[in-house]
C-alpha cells in the first residue's frame, strides 16, 4: 500500500481487570489489591497488582486463601470498566497511527499500531515506543510496548516479556533471535499441542524453528506451518483496522454508598482530570459534562453543565459541578459516578488593545453558578424582552457576554418605570370617576393629574374580558411628597393597585 | 549668561510670597467619567459619572434615580461593554430599560429577595356556559310542542320518587325530631403531617433584610469577577433606616474594589449611606410636573444637585485673592414619556 517498510508496534496492557479498577483511585496505588471474579462461593483472584504479587497472591487464589494474607484490599471485578478503559487506551492508541488492530483477550489490552511511516513524526522506533508508553501512563495505565517489522512477532514478544521490561524493539532481521529464547506458549498454541511439544522436550521457541517443516506438519497438521513461520518471525498478517472510538466518558463504582459532596469531589477531580488530558490530546476542551449519579435504591440523578466557553480548567469545572450538585442534590446515597463530557473546540477569544474590558468566561460562570445558588436559579441572566405588551413581557435566560454590535442610545432622556412586583394594593377615592385621593404605603396623596384609563390586559381574538384599566397619575401629599405611579384597577372586582412608580 | 531654567527660579523664589509656585503649573489629574446620558448633568458634572468610583443616586420614590442609572447604563452598553443591575427589591422593568436604549443582552440581571408563586393573573377567562351553545332539541309532539309534555310521561319516574320517599331515613325521621345523617366516610386519607415542602411564611422585615444580604454578596462576587464596566445597585425601594444599617465597611470594600477594576458602582437609595466612601453624591429631588396642557402622561421635570464631589475643582498653587466664582451645584431637566417623542 504504501512504500515505507513495515513497522508495527504493539501495546500490551498486563492485569487489565486490577488496572481498569485503580487506575482511578489514587489512594489504592500504594496497597495491595486483588480483584475476584465468579460468584460468592467459588470466587477467585483473576487479576493482582504487584505490592499483591509480592505479597505472595496469585492468580486463580480463591478468597477464602485471599483472607488468609493481610491487609489486602480486595474488589470485584468489573467488567463494564475493563470496557471504558480498553476504549480509552484504543483512543491512546489512535493519537500514533490512524490504524490500529484489537487483539485483547479476556483480562489483557493487545493491540497492534501499524507504524509504517510514522519515523518522521515521532523518531525513531525507540523513541516511538516510549511516547506511546508515556501516552498510555498519561490515562493511569501501566503498559509494555514492543516494536518490530512483523507484526506476529511483536505480538508474541509482547506476551513473553519479562516483569520489569517495558520497552523493546526489534530490528529488521532480528525477528526469530529476539524470540528465540521466550516459551513456546507465547505462541499461541493449543493445549494438545503444547503436551506434544512438552513430551518432545521442546521447550522454548529456538527449539521449535529448528524442526523439519515437512516432519512437523506430518504430525500436528497444516497447523504446524503456522507455528513454524511464527518461531521465525516470517509469518505474513493480514492488518484488519478497526475505527478508532472517541468517547470522553469515565465511570467509577464506589465501595460503600457516599453521602457527602465534598468527599465526592475527590474522586471528581481525578475522572475530570482524565477527561482534560484526552481531550487536550486531540487539541480539544470539554464543552459540558454530564455527571449521572447512581443513587441508592436503584435511582439515578443526572445533571449537564454547560458553561459559555469550552474550557479544560479542572478546578473550574470541579466548582461548576459543585455548586451544580450543592442546588440540586441527589435523593439518597450515591453508589456510583458516571461523567460523559462532550468536547468542543478550545476557546477562541481574540482581545484586542482597544476592545472593552469584558467578565473573563471561566471566571463568570463560576460567578454566576454562585449568584444563582444565593438568590435562586433563574434570578439572575440576562431578560429578554417579548412580543407581546402584557405585563410580565419578558423571561430571564442565562447571561453571556454577546460580541453583537450594541444599539446606539436614545438621545433624549426617557422616564422610566420601577415595577412592584406583586402590585401593591391601594385605596383610591373616586370622584366624577377620577381618582381624587390615594393612600399608598400609609401616606395620603391628594391627585393632581390623572391620565387615562386604557384599557389592559385582553386579545381581541380569544374570550378574555378586558377587566383591567390604568390610570397615570400624580399625586402630592400634604408634606410635598410626590407620588407619581401607575394605578391599575380591576373593575370587575374594583380592586385598586399600584402597578409601578416612575422613578 | 543665566540658563532660562535658572531665570524661572529667580522669578518664582522673588513671587514666592505673594504666589508660590507662581510659574510651575500644579500637576493635574484626569480623572476618566463617562457620560450619564443627561446633558445639563454632564455639564454640572464635567463629563459625567466618576468610572473606578462609588456614586450615590440619591432620593425619595419618584424622583428619577432609576431613569438616571438606565440612562448611564445605556451610554456603557453603546460602547459594548456589560453592566450588572443588582436589584434588591425585584422591581425592575426590562421593557423600560430597553425603550431608554440599554442593550439588555449586555445587562446582568440579579433579581434579589423574589418569592415563589408571586405570579398574578392579569386577565380573567370568561366563557359561557356550555348550555348556552347546545341548541334547543326539536319539538316533538301531537300539538307541536309548547302544550307541556304527552300524559304519559307524567308518571315516569314515579315509582322511583315514591321508593325514595319511603326510605328508611325518611320514615324515621319524626316531626320535631333533628334529622341525624349518617357522616360520610372519607374517601381520602389525609396525612396529619403537614409534607415538609410546605413554604414557611417569612416575615416582610425578615425578607428585606434577606434581600439586601444577597444584593451585597452578589455584589461583592461580580466585583472581584471583574469584567463589569458598572455595577447598579438597586436600594431605591428600600427605607431609609435598613439601608442605614449596612456597616460602612462595605461600602468602603466596594470602593477600593471598584478603583482597583475600574468599574463604576452606581447606589440607588433613598438614604446617602456610603458616607465618604463615595466619590459623588446627588440628590435627586422629587419630579416635577412639566405644566403642559395635554391629555396623554408624557413626562416630567427633574432636578439633581450635588451634595458631596471627592475632586470638584482641578488644584492648583495660586491663592487667589479674591473670592472665587462658585459653580452651580444643580442642574434640570425633563423626562420624557417612551410614548411621548421628542419636545
Amino acid at each position: 500500500m504504501s512504500s515505507f517498510p513495515e513497522l508495527y508496534a504493539c501495546i500490551y496492557v498486563r492485569e487489565l481487570p486490577a488496572q481498569a479498577l485503580l487506575r482511578l483511585r489514587p489512594e489504592l496505588a500504594e496497597k495491595p489489591c486483588v480483584i475476584l471474579e465468579g460468584d460468592a462461593p467459588g470466587q477467585t483472584v483473576c487479576s493482582l497488582n504487584t505490592r499483591a504479587r509480592l505479597l505472595g497472591l496469585r492468580q486463580g487464589m480463591t478468597k477464602v486463601e485471599v483472607e488468609t494474607f493481610e491487609s489486602v484490599v480486595v474488589l470485584q471485578r468489573s467488567v463494564k470498566m475493563e470496557g471504558f478503559v480498553r476504549v480509552i487506551l484504543l483512543e491512546c492508541a489512535g493519537a500514533f497511527s490512524p490504524r490500529l488492530e484489537d487483539r485483547s483477550l479476556n483480562g489483557i489490552f493487545l493491540c497492534a499500531v501499524d507504524a509504517a511511516g510514522t519515523e518522521s513524526l515521532f523518531g525513531p522506533p525507540q523513541l516511538l515506543a516510549k511516547q506511546i508508553r508515556q501516552r498510555i501512563r498519561s490515562v493511569g495505565v501501566v503498559a509494555s510496548v514492543t516494536v518490530s517489522a512483523n507484526l506476529q512477532t511483536a505480538i508474541c514478544l509482547a506476551r513473553g516479556l519479562k516483569r520489569g521490561v517495558a520497552i523493546q524493539v526489534v530490528s529488521r532481521g532480528d525477528e526469530a533471535r529476539s524470540i528465540a529464547e521466550l516459551p513456546v506458549a507465547v505462541l499461541d498454541i493449543t493445549g494438545t499441542q503444547a503436551e506434544t511439544f512438552g513430551s518432545w522436550g521442546i521447550r522454548n521457541v529456538a527449539a521449535l524453528a529448528v524442526l523439519p517443516e515437512k516432519s512437523l506438519i506430518a504430525r500436528l497438521g497444516q497447523d504446524a506451518k503456522r507455528l513454524l513461520q511464527l518461531a521465525n518471525g516470517i509469518r505474513p498478517h493480514l492488518f484488519q483496522p478497526i475505527a478508532i472510538p472517541f468517547v470522553l466518558e469515565e465511570q467509577v463504582e464506589l465501595d460503600f454508598p457516599l453521602d457527602d459532596l465534598e468527599s465526592l469531589l475527590f474522586g471528581l477531580s481525578t475522572m475530570l482530570e482524565q477527561l482534560i488530558v484526552r481531550a487536550k490530546s486531540r487539541v480539544l476542551a470539554l464543552a459540558s459534562v454530564t455527571i449521572t449519579l447512581r443513587l441508592d435504591g436503584g435511582g439515578s440523578h443526572e445533571r449537564k453543565v454547560n458553561p459559555r466557553v469550552p474550557t479544560n480548567d479542572k478546578q473550574l469545572w470541579l466548582k461548576l459541578l459543585h455548586l451544580d450538585l450543592e442546588g440540586h442534590p441527589p435523593s439518597s446515597s450515591i453508589l456510583g459516578v458516571h461523567l460523559f463530557a462532550e468536547p468542543g473546540a478550545t476557546s477562541k477569544v481574540q482581545l484586542g488593545l482597544f476592545s472593552p474590558q469584558l467578565p473573563e468566561p471561566g471566571k463568570l460562570d463560576v460567578t454566576l453558578a454562585r449568584i444563582a445558588a444565593i438568590v435562586g436559579e433563574g434570578n439572575v441572566g440576562q431578560a429578554i424582552l417579548e412580543d407581546t405588551h402584557r405585563a410580565g413581557d419578558f423571561h430571564v435566560e442565562p447571561f453571556c457576554v454577546t460580541t453583537l454590535e450594541p444599539p446606539v442610545p436614545e438621545t433624549s432622556s426617557l422616564l422610566c418605570l420601577r415595577l412592584l412586583r406583586p402590585a401593591e394594593p391601594t385605596r383610591v377615592e373616586v370622584h366624577r370617576g377620577l381618582p381624587h385621593q390615594i393612600k399608598f404605603r400609609s401616606r395620603s396623596y391628594l391627585v393632581e393629574k390623572a391620565y387615562g384609563p386604557w384599557l389592559d390586559g385582553g386579545d381581541w381574538w380569544n374570550e378574555a374580558i378586558w377587566g383591567n384599566e390604568q390610570w397615570d397619575v400624580i399625586g402630592k401629599a400634604t408634606d410635598s411628597a410626590v407620588l407619581v405611579c401607575r394605578l391599575a384597577r380591576d373593575f370587575i372586582q374594583n380592586d385598586w393597585r399600584v402597578a409601578g412608580l416612575y422613578d | 549668561m543665566a540658563s532660562a531654567a535658572t531665570i524661572r527660579l529667580q522669578v518664582e523664589s522673588a513671587l514666592a510670597r505673594r504666589y508660590p509656585s507662581a510659574l510651575t503649573p500644579p500637576p493635574r489629574m484626569v480623572r476618566p467619567v463617562v457620560s450619564s446620558g443627561v446633558a445639563p448633568l454632564d455639564e454640572l458634572l464635567r463629563g459625567g459619572l466618576p468610572v473606578g468610583a462609588l456614586t450615590e443616586l440619591v432620593g425619595d420614590t419618584c424622583s428619577g434615580r432609576m431613569s438616571l442609572a438606565l440612562s448611564f447604563l445605556s451610554q456603557i452598553t453603546s460602547s459594548g461593554k456589560v453592566c450588572a443591575w443588582i436589584d434588591a427589591s425585584n422591581t425592575f422593568n426590562p421593557a423600560s430599560a430597553a425603550s431608554v436604549g440599554v442593550d439588555l443582552k449586555r445587562l446582568l440581571w440579579v433579581r434579589c429577595g423574589v418569592r415563589e408563586g408571586m405570579s398574578e393573573q392579569e386577565t380573567r377567562k370568561f366563557a359561557l356556559p356550555s348550555s348556552f351553545f347546545t341548541p334547543k332539541p326539536a319539538t316533538k309532539g301531537l300539538h307541536g310542542g309548547g302544550h307541556g309534555t304527552h300524559p304519559r310521561d307524567e308518571v315516569k319516574g314515579l315509582s322511583a320518587a315514591v321508593g325514595r320517599f319511603l326510605s328508611n331515613d325518611t320514615v324515621n325521621a319524626r316531626c320535631a325530631e333533628p334529622i341525624s345523617k349518617a357522616r360520610p366516610t372519607p374517601q381520602h386519607f389525609e396525612a396529619n403531617l403537614q409534607p415538609s415542602t410546605a413554604s414557611v411564611r417569612t416575615p416582610r422585615r425578615a425578607r428585606i433584610y434577606d434581600a439586601i444580604e444577597q444584593a451585597l454578596r452578589s455584589t461583592d462576587l461580580l466585583i472581584q469577577t471583574g469584567g463589569f464596566s458598572a455595577i447598579v445597585l438597586d436600594f431605591g425601594e428600600i427605607a431609609s433606616e435598613v439601608v442605614a444599617r449596612i456597616e460602612l465597611s462595605t461600602w468602603h470594600r466596594y470602593r477600593v474594589a471598584s478603583e482597583q477594576t475600574q468599574s463604576s458602582i452606581v447606589l440607588l437609595s433613598q438614604y446617602a449611606c456610603a458616607k465618604s466612601s463615595s466619590e459623588l453624591q446627588l440628590r435627586l429631588s422629587p419630579f416635577e410636573d412639566t405644566c403642559e396642557e395635554r391629555t396623554v402622561f408624557t413626562g416630567l421635570s427633574a432636578r439633581a444637585e450635588i451634595l458631596r464631589q471627592r475632586f470638584p475643582t482641578a488644584p492648583t498653587n495660586v491663592v487667589p485673592m479674591r473670592k472665587p466664582p462658585q459653580r452651580a451645584c444643580d442642574a434640570r431637566w425633563d423626562y420624557r414619556a417612551s410614548w411621548a417623542g421628542p419636545l
